[in-house]
């Protein structure tokens, strides 16, 4: 029978940036598209309403993504080692993750990666994190606060390319974190219980089996 | 004998008068008038009449008596007071709608519309139109009081007509316009050209060989796409603005335009009509139409003029529907793989 050991893996600050970068996220996703195709969607009320809360929630996300770097870089200083993919991950890891999660995954198979708190996200995410938090969010967030200064930015913004060059690339990049929140929350349902990787990131703690017996995987 | 022949002499002289004056003095007169109020050292600046910019304007074509009927041959010796027709004489419907709105009581015609220089809608960039509101209203004041509702209100007074909004017209049309960096600065500001920048770009006097490349009279989305990527133009931008289709008076903001409608969720239908505007050695602009859709267009249409909702690329919006479709992928085909094979993961929690 496997014991079971508590693990703390999402410290506060990790957990406030979480929620508050997901709702921002899932705010405007939902508020970008009523934007976007304001003939399709108007859950948002006016025009302008949906603007001021797509801004709104943009300058949220811009927040807390300060939040979790300022974390990560100065507090915890665990940055590189968690977010990073080392050459072993890239060479080996990918490539064993994605074995188990679509082969020996349904065959009942052991997670390969057992998360610690220095050690949280196994080769798969930690690369997807690298290039979300690292690239796109930043991308989405830079592009976001042009549009929102276009005016007096407007310099900056043909330097890059023009105005439609910027909306394209906000669009496009938001549109992948949006595909990304799909697989997120699914992936996240893949602990040895469907919930067992949503609770940590809302106690902090995190129920780890000792005998690796059963899955181990963080979303 | 002498005196039948200057009996003759008279008549004809009478006859050749007769038929020849009438022209004379038609075809002379705006001429004579111009021959010194042309001139601002003969009659100062508040008399001088530019005469390039008089010409092109609806009211030469009327001809300077049309509007100062008092005038004599012997002006202005005859030291009378000149005439003036009254606006209203003529544009009495445009009076009548006028006289409705709160702007009556500070502004007459002559304050925002000079007569011998007035031109049409479609005679002007767009870009120039406010002009004459901002005789009165300081941009930073109107900026700073559409902020309170407005977002970005400084790039909606710098890039629209303020008659995009202040006039009952029910739909407007896109006019694009030629505009080139002043200065060699990286993030230099970009002015409108003028007729003299693009003769010297285009090394003739038909500008419109600058993008009209075939010389039909209507530009392609190739022949923008060609002027956009062509690094002769570097200096050179193509913007964009709404005017409304139709000018009037009421100077009147319909809800539509409070609440963004008019221009934003106006769905990309209303987005399909775009006319180039290029300036013309007379001092006005010509109107040149443009393909259909070429302002939705991703790359190819004005590279600034974006209005969110309203100008959105198809190529663009498919791109991105199929990336969030890719994200449901893994959660449908694994999950239900997951399901099918449920049994293999007894007592590990499922």
């Amino acid at each position: 029978m496997a014991e079971k050991k508590m693990i703390y893996l999402q410290p506060t600050a990790v957990r406030i940036w979480h929620w508050l970068n997901a709702l921002g996220i899932v705010t405007l996703c939902a508020t970008g598209a009523q934007i976007r195709f304001p003939e399709y969607f108007s859950i948002f009320g006016s025009y302008s309403s949906v603007i001021s809360l797509h801004n709104t929630a943009g300058y949220v996300v811009v927040f807390s993504f300060f939040i979790w770097l300022i974390y990560y870089v100065f507090v915890a200083r665990t940055m590189v080692k968690l977010y990073v993919p080392t050459v072993d991950d890239l060479q080996n890891g990918l490539l064993r993750q994605s074995i188990f999660y679509f082969f020996t995954f349904f065959l009942g198979g052991d997670n390969p990666h057992h998360p610690t708190p220095d050690n949280k996200f196994n080769p798969l995410q930690k690369t997807a994190y690298f290039v979300i938090m690292f690239i796109l969010v930043p991308l989405v967030g830079v592009s976001g606060l042009l549009l929102l200064n276009v005016e007096p930015l407007s310099g900056l913004i043909i330097m890059f390319g023009g105005l439609k060059v910027l909306v394209a690339l906000h669009y496009l990049v938001a549109c992948c974190l949006c595909a990304f929140i799909f697989t997120h929350v699914y992936l996240a349902t893949l602990g040895h219980t469907m919930i067992a990787h949503f609770i940590p990131m809302w106690t902090g703690w995190e129920e780890e089996l000792e005998d690796h017996s059963d899955s181990h995987e963080s979303h | 004998m002498k005196t039948a022949f200057t009996a003759k002499f008279l008549l004809y002289s009478l006859l050749l008068v007769l038929v020849f004056f009438p022209l004379g003095a038609a075809a002379m007169e705006s001429e004579d008038c111009l021959g010194c109020h042309e001139d601002i050292e003969t009659v100062g600046d508040e008399l001088f009449i530019n005469a390039a910019v008089f010409d092109v304007t609806a009211h030469a074509e009327l001809g300077c008596s049309a509007c100062h009927e008092s005038v004599t041959d012997e002006h202005p010796d005859d030291g009378l007071e000149v005439s003036k027709a009254a606006c209203l004489d003529c544009h009495d419907e445009i009076g009548e709608q006028y006289a409705k709105t709160a702007h009556v009581e500070y502004a007459a015609c002559g304050d925002c519309h000079n007569p011998h220089q007035v031109r049409g809608l479609n005679e002007v960039s767009g870009y120039d139109l406010n002009q004459q509101c901002a005789s009165c209203h300081e941009t930073d004041d109107v900026v700073s009081s559409h902020s309170e509702w407005l977002t970005q209100a400084d790039r909606h007074i710098a890039k629209l007509p303020c008659i995009s909004c202040h006039t009952d017209s029910e739909d407007y049309v896109i006019v694009l316009y030629m505009t080139q960096r002043e200065s060699k600065a990286v993030m230099g500001d970009f002015e409108l050209s003028t007729y003299q920048d693009l003769v010297a770009l285009a090394k003739q006097e038909d500008v419109k060989s600058l993008i009209d490349l075939d010389n039909d009279n209507k530009i392609s989305l190739a022949e923008l796409s060609t002027f956009n990527f062509d690094s002769t133009y570097r200096s050179m931008r193509l913007q964009a603005t709404l005017t409304p289709a139709d000018v009037s008076h009421t100077v009147e903001t319909l809800d539509n335009r409070w609440d963004c409608s008019f221009c934003h969720t106006s769905g990309t239908e209303r987005m399909q009509t775009s006319f180039l505007a290029l300036p013309t050695s007379e001092g006005t602009y010509q109107r040149i139409e443009v393909e259909s859709g070429a302002v939705l267009k991703a790359l190819n249409g004005p590279p600034d003029f974006y209005m969110m909702g309203a100008t959105r690329s198809t190529l663009m919006s498919i791109l991105g529907l199929l990336i969030v479709i890719g994200g449901t992928l893994l959660p449908i085909g694994h999950g239900s793989l997951r399901f099918l094979t449920r049994k293999n993961r007894m007592g590990k929690g499922e």
